[in-house]
């Protein structure tokens, strides 16, 4: 009985995600952030640590005006489409303990044990190779803590969907790592000094850009799928508005 | 024994139980999505909905979408803290 009531609870937590438009939506997302990653640092003529900072200051605007467009479009899709036709649900707010629980958790569960990693191949191998190696291990960090996000949300909101998504992600994750990999590691920067950004280093943020850039590429595309397979499945079983005459 | 007849009654029945834990996780939701949801008819879910207000665990809320009616329910605090006993119950039953 408690089983029924968890995948009932569950079922309305899920909700928010029963149309495919948030993920379609934060693909899209995505693929902008992707866009600006891969394109611009190409198309860009200026030096490199004024590259950065624009490619920076760029997707620091995308992201702000991006996550208010998506809420927007998310409000305005969901008003016409999803409410007439399964109704409508306010989400309970979250408290600051919630967040903060959240916060304690992500920190403790996930970005520790990758720090530790890190600090643990620093003692291992030497601060050069550890930094040239970083367009491999970089995406496969990332995609990690995307696949882990990702399957704790499945879980809590029993979605199936989302815990293939993560592993999707991971997946991706380390195809890109190995894709750098396979195309050679950029050469170890020798002698490092602080404040002084050799052209080593250089490759070998642009190389760890570039992953990072196809990864969130390969991400998005595969929200955007997923959120048109969960629409075009909630529009076969809700073709109509719901009318009172039914 | 003493355990199953503590069991809050109200709560007990299923389709009220399904309305009580779907409102559980929201702040509220309205007609047509527990309608959709629970899979009752609507006069059987006004009836429960009905005798969910009565005990003082769901309170209704009527505003108006654009011109259209619309009705919102959410748990109160009452209904939050029966449904939480009545796991705890329904845990105990089973564990013994």
């Amino acid at each position: 009985m408690n089983l029924q009531i968890d995948t009932t609870i569950k079922r309305t937590r899920a909700y928010w995600f029963v149309d495919g438009f948030t993920e379609m939506a934060t693909g899209g997302f995505f693929i902008l952030l992707a866009g600006i990653l891969l394109l611009r640092w190409n198309t860009s003529l200026t030096s490199s640590p004024s590259r950065f900072l624009s490619i920076a200051g760029e997707i620091s605007i995308a992201k702000f005006f991006g996550f208010l467009i998506i809420v927007l479009v998310l409000w305005w899709l969901k008003d016409r489409f999803t409410y007439p036709r399964t109704g409508f649900v306010r989400g309970n707010r979250i408290t600051t303990a919630q967040i903060l629980i959240l916060i304690r958790n992500i920190v403790l569960f996930l970005l520790l044990p990758i720090l530790g990693l890190l600090a643990l191949s620093l003692m291992i191998a030497s601060a050069g190779s550890v930094l040239s190696s970083m367009p491999v291990w970089f995406p496969i960090g990332v995609a990690l803590i995307w696949a882990v996000l990702c399957i704790w949300a499945g879980n809590w909101m029993g979605l199936r969907r989302f815990q293939i998504i993560g592993a999707l992600f991971l997946l991706a994750g380390i195809k890109v790592g190995i894709w750098q990999y396979v195309m050679g590691l950029p050469a170890s920067p020798e002698n490092m000094q602080a404040g002084i950004l050799q052209l080593a280093t250089v490759d070998i943020l642009y190389r760890s850009l570039t992953s990072l850039g196809l990864l969130v590429l390969i991400a998005g595309v595969i929200l955007i799928l997923s959120g048109f397979v969960t629409f075009l499945r909630y529009r076969k079983e809700n073709p109509t508005p719901y009318s009172e005459d039914v | 024994m003493k355990n199953l007849s503590s069991l809050d009654r109200v709560i007990h029945e299923p389709a009220r139980l399904t309305l009580v834990a779907l409102l559980s996780s929201v702040k509220s939701a309205d007609f047509l999505f527990l309608l959709k949801e629970s899979e009752l008819t609507k006069g059987n879910l006004s009836v429960h909905l009905t005798r969910l207000e009565e005990a003082g665990y769901v309170e209704a809320e009527k505003t108006f979408r654009g011109k259209i009616p619309h009705t919102e329910y959410r748990l109160t605090p009452k209904g939050k803290s029966a449904f939480e006993q009545y796991r705890k119950s329904l845990g105990s039953i089973f564990n013994k």
